[in-house]
């Protein structure tokens, strides 16, 4: 298995893709600064600050941009490349695989985005605030987990994967899930943002009136990423390789 | 493994793709030895071989390889090497890190001493430490060999291995599939160039649109092939003078002139025709400037066959 993960690593730490990465990530703690240096004074400044930093920046787009930036890249540019009868012609499962290249995903893009969520959420607290800046570490990591496992299978599926993970990323999770409070239960950005105010409800009231509660974003959360390792799995074990 | 085993034994496969059919009901078995699978592109060799090695399932029959199906048999790569006929690979590698990756996964006991065996098996030691991205097609197509063969596989499938090598690295790799082969492993080599298999393959399984034209011993199918007869344009100096003196060699049908001056001659044996036709020109003084073989192309070749 540590072979193919450094396999992984060495496909995705390109530098043009990480470069798009850090930037991405760094876009939020930008306007986080600016923010706190021109409207700090504001009434309701927290307010505005976690509705548009942290979910509808951080939560709604960068996250699940950054992670399908390198998810969907795991096996896509294997099929691409035709390089993955390389991998699945040797007496490893694919279970074998498909644990590194999902590792992979988690492990780069992981603590760029917690690191960036956490900056964020100091800036607005003003320092300080353990509880806030741990659930935001949590929130965040659960996201990326999860992300990570739709974009994995995702670029197994299709060579189109890029485009549909787009569409499902602003059309589901972006506009329905904004609309539909039931279409949360199934929202990676649902379970995220749950998990984020459960686990600090005082810090990040201004998102109770759109959440879900905390055991059912953690439930989803582990039932959504389980599905889709388990269809990953089965994909590469089914599918035919050219 | 006795000669009389079967390595690979595919029985009534086909497959198809929606309604395309691209393997028709074949059946063949491969022993220990070179066997080449040749055909035209688009015969359905690769898919055949993926079926075999695993990587495509069959729409209907059943393959074995080493008595075991072998479609989710993971296990089963530790006893056979693939190579495919996609020549991409981790250009980010060193040759012999390609190598090395191959055989950690399939997980070899003394990896240094595996991967060292390879590399000198394709004669790469002077470049195992460059990127695979500054190989020649020759070169990389070899140390994907050796990491095809790192693990010492019972059984070789190889898809157009010899695509992208000069003629220097083809008689290297002549000479190793044949020490290989007198180790007494199974090796299927798949081509589209008749000559490529002809002077490897003890066995040849023929494969035209996706049905098994012929298979057995190498010899009789080509001397089916030499009784064909064959079309070749001339382009001379003198053409009517060549004309004339063709006529009179056994080895030639007919003759006929071109509208642009060429001959098209008909011969039932173009290599006797090609030595005549030099000793005619030089005898004559013509001066030969064009030999062209008109339906040189395997597809005709192999239409050729099928028909019969």
């Amino acid at each position: 298995m540590g072979a193919v993960f450094g396999l992984s690593l060495r496909q995705m730490i390109g530098k043009r893709r990480m470069i798009i990465i850090v930037l991405l990530a760094a876009l939020p703690v930008a306007l986080a600064v600016l923010l706190d240096m021109f409207a700090r004074g504001d009434g309701d400044f927290n307010e505005n600050f976690i509705s548009t930093i942290v979910d509808a920046l951080i939560v709604a787009v960068v996250l699940p941009l950054v992670v399908m930036t390198l998810a969907t890249a795991a096996f896509g540019n294997e099929l691409e490349d035709r390089t993955l009868n390389v991998l699945v012609l040797k007496p490893v499962s694919r279970l074998s695989i498909v644990v590194p290249k999902l590792l992979g995903s988690i492990i780069v893009t992981g603590p760029v985005l917690v690191a960036a969520g956490v900056a964020v959420t100091a800036i607005a607290l003003g320092g300080g605030g353990a509880r806030a800046l741990l659930a935001t570490a949590a929130a965040l990591s659960t996201g990326v987990i999860v992300y990570a496992a739709v974009f994995t299978w995702a670029g197994l599926i299709s060579s189109r994967s890029l485009g549909f993970a787009l569409v499902y990323v602003f059309l589901w999770e972006g506009l329905v899930t904004s609309f539909l409070s039931g279409a949360r239960y199934l929202s990676v950005r649902g379970y995220t943002l749950g998990i984020l105010h459960g686990l600090d409800e005082e810090t990040f009231t201004p998102l109770a009136g759109r959440v879900i509660e905390l055991p059912a974003a953690i439930v989803g959360a582990a039932l959504v990423t389980i599905v889709f390792f388990v269809l990953t799995v089965r994909r590469l074990q089914r599918m035919d390789i050219q | 493994m006795t000669t009389s085993t079967a390595s690979i034994d595919v029985r009534e496969v086909s497959k198809w793709y929606g309604s395309v059919v691209a393997v028709n009901d074949v059946t063949f078995q491969v022993r220990p030895g070179i066997t080449g699978l040749l055909g035209p592109n688009g015969a359905g060799k690769t898919t055949i071989l993926h079926m075999i090695a695993g990587l495509a399932s069959v729409s209907k029959g059943q393959i074995e390889v080493l008595g075991e199906p072998v479609r989710g048999n993971v296990a089963l790569y530790s006893r056979i090497g693939v190579m495919s006929e996609h020549e991409a690979t981790y250009s980010f590698f060193t040759g012999r890190q390609l190598v090395e990756f191959s055989a950690k996964l399939q997980g070899v006991g003394d990896v240094k001493a595996h991967v060292d065996w390879a590399i000198d098996m394709v004669n790469l030691e002077d470049a195992q430490h460059r990127p695979l991205g500054t190989y020649s097609r020759g070169m990389r197509q070899r140390m994907r060999l050796a990491a095809t063969m790192v693990h010492d596989p019972e059984v070789l499938i190889l898809d157009e291995p010899l695509n992208g090598t000069d003629p220097r690295q083809r008689l290297e790799f002549q000479d190793l599939m044949r020490k290989m082969a007198a180790d007494g492993k199974t090796i299927l080599i798949s081509s589209h160039i008749l000559e490529e298999v002809e002077t490897l393959a003890d066995t040849i399984l023929l494969v035209v649109s996706g049905k098994l034209a012929a298979a057995g011993d190498f010899r009789a199918i080509r001397e089916k092939l030499d009784e064909r007869p064959f079309q070749v344009r001339i382009v001379a100096s003198d053409p009517r003078a060549l004309a004339a003196g063709l006529m009179r060699l056994p080895e030639v049908g007919s003759v006929t002139v071109d509208p642009d001056g060429s001959l098209i001659v008909l011969s039932g044996n173009v290599a006797i025709l090609q030595r005549s036709v030099a000793m005619l020109a030089k005898n004559e003084s013509i001066r030969l400037y064009r030999v062209v073989p008109l339906d040189e192309s395997l597809e005709s070749v192999f239409s050729y066959v099928v028909a019969r």
